[in-house]
């Protein structure tokens, strides 16, 4: 087995279409999928590098794992359902602390999937008083309805991040940058989610190379460049 | 999900073996190291057993186990934990919360007594600190709460090297390196007992469960997670393998790469690490010790023996199966090697000398061993995998990988048979690997194409580095028969022919045969092909002729390797016979290729491959080479066509016209062919410009007597009449070649006035010329054109001359006739700059209007105009010029020159000594003999001026 240069793991509640994105991904097709046990990976070459893709669990059962797939990470997707809001916020509640063991420079992605499911308020649903065509989805068949998520609460998600894990927001990429909406069903945005990533991360990873092994989170010795550690996490 | 076979499980020790009488003892542990098995059980009884593996000829191995002796320990604890230290000879058995050591083979406690206390559990660091290798290393979970202790072992002394404490109370440990894997009671954690920093790993709940905490290799383990998982993690606290999913109840795991073993109450799964799936499930109740014994490596040692006539250096493993690392060169048996280490001294970390008792190492001579020392490499030992209910030991055998493989390609299972051998790889012998991976490459590639997955088969086929001839053998007939080939044996597949494999459908049949078409194509010319090139183009022949594909005639116009007499017949067989003509020609054969083209032509045979077969045989023939060919064949392309068939002569590359295509041989050839000899002279006149008479004269001979052929029914062959007389004439008129007498005999009385004229002009006869295109055909303008023609090239006064001729022979004196007083009046105004005025003006006659001569006249006025004007400009120009070198004269002339001694020549530098002088128009004087060797104005002499 060829190790890794680099590894970037999906986060997310159960049923938000982890799986199903990486699929669509690598393999390019939509199958069914049963809810993932523990954690699966993929590798994928890009350039010369090969980056291991962890897809994991996001059954509460199976939640005790992610500090560890997340150990090291050079970055992390967080996935949520833009029809269900509530799985935004769990990003946030439960994932977001997974992620204190990713590597200093991790970075961070925020996915809405299930776009394909949002009833967009375009000329055809003007035309159609707003009502929607009323085709069944295939994530348990359901109908297209008005959208729960709005891409600006999850660019505000991130910028949360960006002050949970006290850096500058002009020493990482922008939200617009980083905040995605996609369709595992369609394909929507998956590509470019993927390469986008793909393309951030292989700096990070040659300068983690050229620093020697990649380091963990220590929070004792956190420090942000340009930045003195404050006061807040005391 | 489909299973594998990857273990059989046999019996090892049934339970009569363990004492019969004594009923409540079960099995509690057990350990294994080499042929020898230990079994230590609930009521303090440790039992040694000797292994004894047999091989059965289905690949799988029976066992028989030999006791050797029991002892019981004096306790009435059941004896927890066992565990070999081969090195030192000892067996450290865990039972009452203590750990002694006892001989491996006499089972008696070491004399010392040593023993570590308060021992819950114990664990073998396998990747060793220390380099000592006459120590082993053990790490216990202590009676103390949330401590762990290290120990390092001696053969009969303990040591503690270290002890820490944990965070919480340790349940299960394993050890590697430093590093220290620990179950706690709510989570897992590897701590590093050298610097104390701890790494969580994930949560779990020890209540509900029992944790597993397993060394799998270098720096990595496996552990018991949430919902049955399996999960891999690095001393660094990383996953790098996905978890295993096995059921919750598990109670142990082993590992036997490349496979995750499991036990519960009921099965026993085998799960592969390599794609995470699980291959095997086999029953098996009331199992409660699962353990593998394989990754027991021991330290090899590298000995410096002296013999009678040097060093001699030895490579050895320590352990029971000690062997040097040749096997001739068995020099030590293991007793007397663990014997020679019982007079180890250590004289420096790392390096023993000792004395060797002698007659044991003798077989080479060997009179003492001077250095043993610690070889950083490390020798598998061959494990296994145990299984143990309370009752009685199995074991799993594991079946050969290659088998497994085998059976895995035998379901067309070929993505797992192929991760299974890619995982192989680091467990067999680069060479050994290398064949057997591009075997089953091979293999799964004949899979795919069983299945018409041709793009899969054909990268199988290349990375599998297939012989082509295995798949063209695959198809009847294709392979030539003098080809040496067999199909290797064992077989990459089970068909014997694509009959078999395709069940005689056949559009499959048809998709195969493409297949191998562009297969074969494409490796033709790459390195695959080396060797094999024959057996190759011939079966690509073979289908492409079947096939009626096109590329046939490219493969066997370009650079090929078929094999003449297979694809001989095989064309033949299916009449491909211009096919066959190509491959004749290919190889050097082209009488025989000619032979069957010209029988396609006359339709003896049939082959409509080309309909324009007849021209492609004349220029066949036209660039052979075969001098004797082309005559052989020359009648036969002339009786088809003239007028082609005379190409082979006429387009023959020039420089081979020479030799025996010498214009005259051809001639002769042609004598009966008069439409091909006419086009082969011209070719010889007009195209290649033969400046010989004969060919020249018997051209224009040929169209005369074709011109005069015709005569008879002129009207019905008009056109073509005047389209010989047109060549005819042009011949008569262009070439100065010709026997002109000759052919003005033969005109004579014949009724052509124009060749006559042609002729007569040829031999400057312009009267008699004139006189028959004037009286004879009144054809004026001929007239006219001969003059110009005639006086192409000469002088004006001849062109003149010739006008006036034609002008005399129309004013001619005599019954006047007004067309010639037309043509007169048309020559004069169309001509009017041949003409001199003044002569015409007096042969015109005084009738005429000014009116009808206006061109010419106005014409000849201008131009004697013109000429009176130029004349008069010449002249003042010339009036001018002279006056210019006049008043020249005079400025020379008008000042004086004084000579003296002090002027010298300007040419030599030396006075003048007489009179007379040159003096140049600048004014420099020179001696009138230096202006004679120069007549240029004198420059300043440069050096290599005549003085
Ligand atoms: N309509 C629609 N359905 C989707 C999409 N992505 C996933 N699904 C469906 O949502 C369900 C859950 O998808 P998974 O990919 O298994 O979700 P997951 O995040 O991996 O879930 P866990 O493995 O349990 O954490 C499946 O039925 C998918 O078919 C999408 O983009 N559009
Ligand atoms: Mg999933």
């Amino acid at each position: 087995m060829r190790k890794p240069d680099g590894k970037i793991v999906l986060l997310g509640d159960m049923n938000v279409g982890k799986t199903s994105l990486l699929q669509r991904y690598m393999e390019r097709r939509f199958p069914d999928t049963v809810s993932t046990v523990g954690g699966a990976f993929y590798l994928k070459q890009w350039r010369s590098y090969n980056i291991s893709i962890w897809d994991t669990a996001g059954r509460e059962q199976f939640h005790g794992l992610g500090s560890m797939y997340c150990r090291g990470a050079t970055a992390v997707i967080l996935i949520y359902d833009v029809n269900h809001p509530q799985s935004l916020l769990e990003l946030e509640d439960r994932f977001l602390g997974l992620t204190d063991t990713a590597s200093t420079d991790c970075l961070f992605a925020i996915v809405g999937n299930k776009v394909d499911l949002v009833e967009e308020p375009a000329a055809e649903d003007q035309r159609k008083d707003g009502r929607g065509p009323g085709v069944a989805g295939r994530g348990g068949g359901a109908p297209k309805a008005p959208r729960q998520v709005q891409p600006e609460d999850a660019a505000a998600l991130y910028r949360k991040i960006l002050k949970y894990k006290m850096l500058d927001e002009k020493d990482v990429p922008a939200a617009e940058q980083m905040c995605f909406e996609t369709s595992a069903k369609t394909g929507h945005n998956v590509d470019l989610l993927f390469e986008t990533l793909f393309d951030l991360v292989v700096p990070v990873i040659s300068r983690q190379r050229a620093q020697g092994p990649p380091q963990t989170v220590d929070i004792t010795s956190y420090k942000t460049p340009g930045q003195t550690p404050s006061g807040c996490c005391a | 999900m489909m299973s594998t076979k990857a273990f059989t499980l046999v019996s090892a020790v049934e339970r009569e073996l363990l004492v019969g009488d004594k009923e409540q003892g079960h099995i509690e542990c057990v350990e294994c190291c080499g042929k020898n098995l230990y079994v230590g059980t609930s009521d303090c009884i440790v039992y040694h057993f000797l292994l004894e593996e047999r091989a059965q000829p289905a690949g799988t191995a029976t066992f028989s186990a030999t006791k050797q002796l029991h002892r019981h320990l004096g306790f009435r604890k059941p004896v927890s934990e066992l565990r070999a230290a081969s090195a030192l000879n000892r067996l450290l058995v865990l039972c009452d919360n203590s750990i002694t050591l006892v001989n491996m083979m006499s089972l008696e406690p070491v004399p010392s007594g040593a023993r570590i206390k308060g021992a819950v559990a114990l664990a073998l660091n396998e990747n060793p600190v220390s380099g000592d290798p006459f120590c082993v290393e053990v790490c216990i979970i202590s009676v103390k709460r949330r401590t762990i202790q290290v120990f390092l072992v001696y053969e009969d002394r303990v040591q503690i090297v270290r002890e820490v404490s944990t965070p919480e109370q340790p349940l299960a440990v394993a050890v590697d390196g430093h590093f220290l894997c620990l179950a706690l009671t709510t989570q897992y954690i590897i701590l590093n007992y050298n610097t104390g920093v701890a790494q969580d790993l994930f949560p779990y709940c020890s209540d509900e469960k029992r944790p597993i905490v397993k060394r799998i290799g270098r720096q990595e383990f496996l552990l018991a997670g949430p919902g049955g998982l399996g999960m891999f993690a690095t001393v660094a606290g990383i996953s790098q393998r996905a978890p295993v999913h096995w059921s919750e109840n598990v109670i142990g795991a082993a590992i036997c790469f490349p496979y995750v073993i499991a036990l519960d109450n009921e099965f026993i799964t085998v799960h592969s690490m390599l794609d995470q799936q699980q291959k095997q499930t086999l029953p098996f109740k009331e199992g409660h010790i699962l353990q593998d014994f394989e990754d027991r490596k021991r330290r090899s040692f590298c000995c410096l023996l002296r013999t009678g006539d040097g060093l001699l250096q030895e490579h050895l493993q320590t352990g029971a199966e000690l062997k040097a690392s040749e096997p001739e060169r068995n020099l030590l048996c293991s007793s007397s090697f663990v014997d020679c280490l019982h007079r180890v001294s250590q004289v420096k970390r790392g390096q023993w000398v000792m004395g060797l008792a002698t007659g044991q190492v003798n077989s080479r001579g060997c009179k003492e061993m001077i250095e043993v020392t610690p070889r950083p490499g490390r020798i598998r030992v061959g494990g296994r995998v145990i299984v143990a209910t309370s009752k009685g030991v199995y074991i799993l055998v594991p079946l050969p990988l290659e088998k497994q493989i085998q059976d895995l390609l035998a379901s067309r299972r070929v993505e797992e048979a192929l991760v299974l051998a890619k995982g192989a790889r680091r467990n067999i012998p680069k060479e050994k690997f290398q064949v057997m991976y591009r075997r089953i490459l091979q293999q799964a590639g004949f899979i795919q194409f069983a299945q018409l997955q041709f793009l899969e088969a054909k990268e199988l086929f290349r990375s599998g580095q297939l012989d082509v001839r295995e798949l063209i053998s695959l198809y009847p007939f294709l392979l030539p028969t003098s080809s040496s080939f067999t199909r290797s044996h064992p077989p990459l597949h089970e068909y014997a022919d694509l009959n078999q494999l395709t069940q005689g459908d056949q559009e499959k049949m048809a998709k195969c045969k493409r297949f191998l078409m562009s297969y074969l194509n494409e490796v033709r010319s790459t390195e695959v092909a080396n060797g094999y090139k024959e057996d190759i183009d011939t079966a690509l022949l073979k289908l492409y002729a079947e096939a009626d594909h096109d590329s046939l005639l490219d493969l066997l116009v370009t650079e090929n390797s078929c094999l003449l007499t297979d694809s001989a017949a095989w064309l033949e067989k299916h009449k491909k016979y211009f096919a066959l003509g190509l491959l004749y020609h290919y190889n050097n054969q082209d009488a025989a290729a000619v032979q069957l083209w010209v029988n396609i032509v006359n339709g003896d045979i049939h082959d409509s491959t080309r309909s324009d077969l007849y021209e492609y045989v004349v220029d066949f023939l036209t660039y052979s080479l075969d001098q004797e060919l082309v005559w052989k064949y020359a009648d036969w392309v002339l009786q088809k066509s003239e007028e082609v068939g005379v190409q082979v002569f006429t387009r023959r590359p020039l420089d081979e016209q020479q030799n025996s295509f010498n214009p005259d041989s051809i001639i002769t050839c042609l004598k009966k062919y008069p439409k091909a000899l006419v086009k082969y002279l011209e070719h010889l006149v007009i195209d290649r410009r033969l400046q010989k008479e004969e060919y020249h004269t018997h051209l224009a001979l040929l169209y005369l007597d074709e011109v005069l052929q015709q005569r008879p029914g002129a009207n019905s062959k008009g056109a073509e009449a005047t389209e010989t007389q047109a060549k005819l004439r042009h011949l008569l008129q262009k070439s100065d070649l010709y026997r002109v007498h000759f052919l003005i005999d033969r005109v004579r009385g014949a009724d052509l006035p124009m060749e006559s004229a042609i002729l007569h002009g040829k031999l400057e006869e312009h009267e008699e010329a004139l006189r028959i295109l004037v009286h004879e055909l009144q054809d004026f303008s001929a007239a006219e054109d001969y003059c110009l023609w005639r006086s192409e090239g000469r002088d004006p006064p001849y062109r003149q001359r010739l006008f006036h001729t034609l002008l005399a022979m129309y004013l001619q004196p005599g019954p006047s006739v007004p067309e010639l007083a037309v043509a007169a009046t048309d020559l004069l105004n169309h001509h009017a700059a041949e003409f001199d005025a003044a002569h015409v003006l007096q042969l015109l006659p005084g009738t005429w209007s000014v009116q009808l001569l206006r061109p010419f006249l106005t014409g000849a006025v201008r131009d004697s105009v013109h000429a009176r004007r130029t004349t008069q400009v010449a002249l003042g120009l010339a009036k001018s010029e002279n006056l210019i070198y006049k008043y020249d004269k005079m400025k020379l002339k008008g000042s004086s020159v004084r000579l003296s001694d002090k002027k010298l020549c300007q040419m030599c530098q030396n006075p003048f000594r007489e009179p007379v002088f040159v003096r140049y128009p600048n004014g420099g004087l020179v001696h009138t003999h230096c202006a004679a060797g120069r007549h240029t104005n004198p420059s300043p002499p440069g050096p290599g001026a005549r003085t």
